[in-house]
């Protein structure tokens, strides 16, 4: 059915309202091959000026590519590109800034000893003519204006590396706007801070509008389609889906435009009550970590899920952290099924049962260079050893049984894990737990920065482990998500437990106002 | 829910047609040194006729057999985004002791020996303590142990070398079994064991996964500290292994032998595909690395070429040999 | 055996550290060096710099000098060591002037670095001798003693050219490039080859001096297929690395080979006949003989300019007196 549905959509004239404006960006039947794939075919992007423009599609729908041709990473096959009513031929990012388009990255890549506004200013400081000599006051006076007139509260001396992930986003998002261009590409800019910053960022971007910069809003998160966007262009597979007014389009038709079936319900859970009540799997009392977080209470139960909301630095990877064993807690105790236990490093943990998905999956996930094999084999390792020898045949079988129940998209199970999508890379690292079979899991952010189909398999997959008894603690920045999984909800609050939700109670309000601290139900 | 399959089908096409040309890339990546250590063979063939002879092959391998051994050992010390400069002062350490026990009608053979290698795995276990211990970095670390290795060589034999070994002893360097020399089988059994130990066990998995994300690792529960400690100390082993096969080639314990032996293992494994980000390499990949930097040596050799342009010219095939190496692994 | 024990005290002295720095992480001692004035002024105190403690023969050297200082009343020597570095050594001398030693006897890391280490003697009216290494300029110091690099690679060569009568191929074995050594040796060799029509240099290669690297060296020369008659080396390690491999190829027989230095080890080569020729640099006695310049310079007495300490051939007929030597 996917088929006639992109057929209504004319993807020339899409009929906007108050026409007559013009295109400050025409990408058309742009096509990119790369040795074996087909990155885009024929593809087409038209921005307006003065608006922002989303682009979506799930991961390798081809997003990144038509945008690296854009600012002159790659150069297309075929195609033409107008920019302010002249055609382009970029050769290099120096002439796209140069004729007036930046872009925010999705991967930050902040120099982390210089300070802000070096890096800001990086390869275009004052300097005294030919000797290179940096006028080191000007240059903090242009970033602190540059801060004043987007309100941003940071340091230009303070070092990169001392920041937050949140406030390095902003810093990102200032350095792109210091170019002065006409049209500004925005790579997932939330997907690294919190509600507050993105309120601010909405702000910046309204008010870049109404100085008729365009922006082009790459993002995931449906919700700010409407909050943010004019217009919104969706790709699949390489390929241009369609273009509509962000208004007039709804969260289902958008899903269904990018993965091509019908999503009904991201969140099927059956709606099974937990009637009994089960036993406590995990226990832990008044945990503490001097500078980490203090007197941190909480149980869960087998089947349960349960939910850890707060902002960015409040404390909840680190408690988990703690449990875990990579950093042991100064003070409090931890019960597993009733006993009391002594961790003191993370082989402690897995021997009682418990495995961890961690938030950073480059950082602290994966093993870039290996096989998706031998990345799912790691936690479970010593059961297919023999003697010292690794059980080759059972080892592939295994992995290749819950490849296929994870649905894990890959050639094979040898190729190198560097190469999988996101989602397919977060599968396998669950499926490194799952071999393991633990009964309590910890996800934090099990779902950051994949596309909204693995998004629905990854969510579908956790509600089948609880439903098997596993004892689950989610930790997740998206309102949605949190209040979607969990049957219980516990916010934090720089450290500190701010309450407990239950599923009924549980609403994006209380919660933040939780996690805000503006509130406490302890 | 039809439609669903067929987007996973169109998936599996476009990887499957992909794979294909990923296939090729794959054989490269895999292969390419042994091209061009086949193509350097064949250049040397063409300019010296002695060059390719039973003779002349043998006596290449065996002269690379105890660099060859050290750079076995080094691999897997890269592997884990580590490195080990001592190896050469080691071979010297363990040199001049095992030689020391070795004379004519004084010890049984196996004493030199567990002696030699003892020392080796000794040292190497030191490293491994201090790196993961002490958390300093192995660059530091096992350039400490190079300096204070060299110069306890050197202090316990004031600077002289120790003669007088034993035929027994001897064999292990000079003698030859069925017509091979004994150094290559040694190289061999090294060669298959280290081999099997990382692509069968336990062990190497532990060893790539460390090298591929040591935080993941730890998280993972394995024990980091001490796969660390088992790494350094094989590699430390490796290096007595060595030094005992040189100290009998050469009839005496040298305090300066294995000069610079620690750079030329490490060219090996780059020159064999390990990457000194960590996670990647392969003992085969190593030993033709090996056997590449002993084609260069013996041919330059046989073609008289002045000892200047021959220091230049393996600094100039090093360089391309790696170059070519990143630019295909960049490609894929 | 002495060398048995070291190596216990050693591996113990290993552990302990190993233990230390793993055990208390960061913890530091800063051991406190006293430095002893050594100075009652009636003694002659010489300042000796030498390149490096740890190399062969300069150990050699070294002993001559200490057994020189045994058998002298009322001399003390100081030792340093510059680890073959000339930036170090240049201090250690200026250390020496200020300490207000008697004399200095420099045995230079190398040759362009050491006019102004003499110089900064000069002007501090300290008497300096230079020991072993020459270089142009030398007759500022007060007197040099030692033996000419060129003159062994003479001597070596003619003894070589003797044995083959006068024609032959010539393969010449280099130590480590670019050392003062290996240059005048090498050009000792070649000025007696030119002078013998018959005789040519063949194949020309470098060992490092090193015993290993010779043996790899003569394998592959021996798989080049070409006629070699003679293997002269720059020092004897190498070539008794080159007599291993003639002797696994069997062809020792056939090949002279000559070496320099006469080590203990070279000697017994020497002996069996296997090391046809090695000249003798007489390390004790340029010791011997650069302490007792000095010493005579420091009580103000004339001393000669250049004080040469003769090459002297060993072959298999005077072997016997050299091995006693060493002992």
């Amino acid at each position: 059915m996917g088929q006639s549905f992109h057929q209504k959509i004319n993807p020339i004239e899409n009929g906007v309202k108050g026409m007559s404006r013009d295109y400050i960006l025409e990408m058309l039947n742009i096509t990119k091959e790369f040795p074996g794939v087909k990155a885009l075919d024929n593809v087409q992007l038209k921005v307006k000026k003065g608006t922002v423009h989303a682009l979506m599609g799930e991961n390798g729908a081809g997003k990144s590519t038509l945008m690296k041709i854009l600012i002159g990473i790659y150069t297309p096959d075929s195609g033409i590109i107008k920019f302010d009513g002249e055609e382009l031929k970029f050769s290099s990012i120096k002439t796209a800034l140069d004729k007036g388009i930046s872009m925010i990255h999705q991967e930050l890549s902040p120099i982390p000893n210089m300070t802000v506004a070096e890096n800001i200013f990086l390869g275009r400081e004052p300097s005294y003519g030919f000797t290179g000599w940096v006028k080191a006051k000007e240059l903090e006076e242009k970033t602190r204006q540059l801060f004043e007139k987007l309100e941003i509260d940071i340091d230009p001396n303070a070092k990169m590396a001392d920041l937050s992930i949140a406030n390095t986003q902003m810093v990102e998002i200032a350095k792109a706007i210091s170019y002065n261009s006409k049209l500004i590409i925005m790579d997932e800019p939330t997907s690294a801070i919190t509600e507050k910053e993105v309120n601010h960022l909405f702000k910046i971007i309204r008010s870049l509008k109404k100085d008729g910069v365009s922006i082009i809003y790459i993002t995931h998160k449906m919700d700010e389609l409407s909050q943010i966007t004019d217009e919104v262009t969706v790709l699949r597979d390489g390929k241009y889906v369609g273009t509509k007014p962000s208004t007039q389009i709804t969260k289902d038709e958008l899903i269904e435009m990018m993965v091509g079936r019908e999503l009904n319900q991201i969140f099927n859970k059956k709606q099974v009550e937990i009637v009994e009540i089960k036993e406590v799997a995990l226990s832990v009392k008044n945990l503490s970590k001097k500078s980490k977080f203090e007197n941190v209470s909480f149980e869960v139960r087998k089947g349960e899920i349960l939910g850890f909301a707060g902002l960015m630095g409040s404390g909840r990877t680190e408690v988990l952290e703690s449990v875990f064993g990579i950093t042991p807690p100064d003070s409090g105790e931890i019960y597993i099924n009733g006993k009391k236990v002594n961790i003191r490093s993370t082989r402690d943990a897995i021997k009682y049962g418990m495995g961890l998905l961690t938030e950073d999956r480059k950082l602290t996930g994966l093993f870039l260079p290996l096989s998706v094999q031998d990345n799912m084999i790691t936690v479970n390792i010593n059961e297919y050893t023999k003697g010292g020898f690794l059980k080759q045949k059972k080892i592939h079988a295994d992995c290749k049984t819950l490849s296929e129940q994870l649905a894990i998209k890959t050639p094979s199970l040898n190729q190198i894990i560097k190469y999988l999508s996101g989602g397919n890379q977060q599968k396998a690292l669950i499926a490194r737990w799952l071999l393991r079979d633990p009964d309590i899991l910890f996800l934090d952010e099990p779902t950051r920065g994949i596309d909204v189909g693995a998004k629905s398999e990854i969510y579908n997959l956790i509600f089948d482990l609880a439903e098997k008894g596993k004892a689950i603690v989610v930790i997740s920045s998206e309102m949605p998500e949190i209040l979607g999984l969990s049957d219980r909800i516990l916010v934090m609050h720089e450290g500190r437990k701010m309450g407990e939700l239950s599923r009924e109670e549980a609403t994006q309000e209380k919660i933040m106002k939780l996690a805000t601290g503006e509130l406490s139900k302890v | 829910m039809s439609s669903q399959v067929s987007v996973v089908d169109k998936r599996e096409k476009s990887k499957v047609s992909s794979s294909s040309k990923e296939k090729v890339s794959r054989i490269l990546n895999r292969y390419g040194m042994l091209f061009i250590l086949i193509a350097l063979i064949i250049l040397m063939s063409i300019l010296s006729p002695t060059f390719f002879t039973t003779g002349n092959l043998l006596n290449i391998v065996r002269q690379m057999s105890v660099v060859g051994i050290v750079a076995i050992g080094v691999t897997i010390v890269i592997i884990t985004t580590g490195i080990d400069l001592s190896s050469g002062s080691v071979i010297a350490l363990v040199s001049v002791a095992a030689a020391s026990f070795a004379h004519p009608d004084t010890y049984p053979l196996i004493v030199p020996i567990a002696i030699g290698l003892g020392l080796g795995l000794l040292t190497g276990v030191i490293n491994g303590t201090i790196i993961s211990k002490a958390k300093i970095a192995p660059f530091i670390v096992t350039l400490g142990m190079m300096t204070a290795a060299r110069g306890a060589a050197l202090l316990i034999t004031d600077g002289r070398p120790v003669g007088n070994l034993s035929d027994s002893f001897k064999f292990i360097g000079q003698g030859s079994v069925l017509g091979i020399p004994v150094p290559i089988i040694i190289f061999g059994v090294v060669g298959l064991i280290s081999y099997i130990l990382l692509n069968k066990t336990k062990f190497g998995k532990y060893v790539y996964a460390i090298g591929g994300n040591e935080q993941a690792a730890m998280i993972a529960g394995v024990n980091v500290d001490r796969y660390k400690i088992f790494v350094y100390g094989y590699a430390g082993l490796l290096s007595g292994v060595a030094g005992i096969i040189l100290t009998s080639r050469i009839s005496s314990g040298q305090p300066t032998a294995g000069v610079m032996y620690e750079l030329d293992a490490i060219a090996a494994a780059v020159i064999g595909g390990t990457s000194l980000a960590g996670g990647i390499g392969a003992i085969g990949g190593t030993i033709i690395g090996a056997l590449i930097i002993g084609v260069m040596n013996n041919g330059l050799d046989l073609l008289n070429v002045s000892p200047y342009w021959q220091q230049i010219l393996k600094g100039v095939i090093i360089t391309v040999a790696v170059f070519i190496d990143s630019r295909k692994n960049r490609k894929s | 055996m002495k060398v048995q024990k070291r190596l216990i005290l050693f591996i113990i002295l290993l552990l302990l550290s190993a233990a230390f720095i793993s055990g208390c992480g960061e913890k530091q001692e800063s051991s406190q060096q006293t430095s002893s004035q050594s100075g009652e002024k009636d003694k002659i105190v010489i300042g000796a710099a030498l390149p490096d403690f740890d190399d062969k023969w300069l150990s050699y050297l070294q002993d001559g000098m200490k057994e020189y200082e045994k058998a002298q009343k009322d001399v003390e020597v100081i030792y340093v060591d510059a680890m073959n570095d000339a930036s170090k050594q240049l201090s250690q001398v200026e250390n020496f002037i200020q300490q207000k030693v008697d004399a200095i006897v420099l045995v230079p890391v190398d040759t362009v670095s050491a006019p102004e280490m003499v110089n900064k003697a000069n002007e501090a009216n300290v008497p300096i001798v230079v020991v072993n290494r020459q270089y142009e300029g030398v007759e500022n110091a007060t007197a040099y003693v030692g033996s000419e690099s060129i003159k062994a690679g003479l001597m070596q060569m003619e003894e070589v050219a003797k044995l083959l009568n006068g024609k032959g191929n010539i393969a010449i074995m280099n130590g480590q490039m670019g050392h003062e050594a290996q240059i005048k040796r090498t050009e000792g060799n070649k000025q007696i080859i030119e002078k013998h029509p018959d005789m040519k240099v063949v194949l020309e290669g470098t060992a490092e001096w090193d015993r290993a690297k010779g043996m790899t060296l003569m394998e592959n020369w021996l798989q080049s297929g070409k006629k070699i008659d003679a293997v002269v080396s720059n020092n004897d390690e190498m070539a008794i690395g080159a007599i291993m491999a003639l002797e696994d190829a069997g062809k020792l027989e056939d090949v002279v080979v000559a070496g320099i230095d006469a080590t203990p080890d070279a000697l017994e080569y020497v002996k069996s006949g296997k090391l046809k020729v090695t000249v003798f640099q007489n390390a004790k006695g340029q010791g011997q003989g650069g302490l007792e310049i000095a010493i005579k310079a420091a009580k103000g007495e004339n001393v000669e300019k250049f004080n040469w300490i003769p090459y002297e051939l060993v072959t298999k007929d005077n072997v016997e007196e050299y091995i006693k030597k060493w002992q």
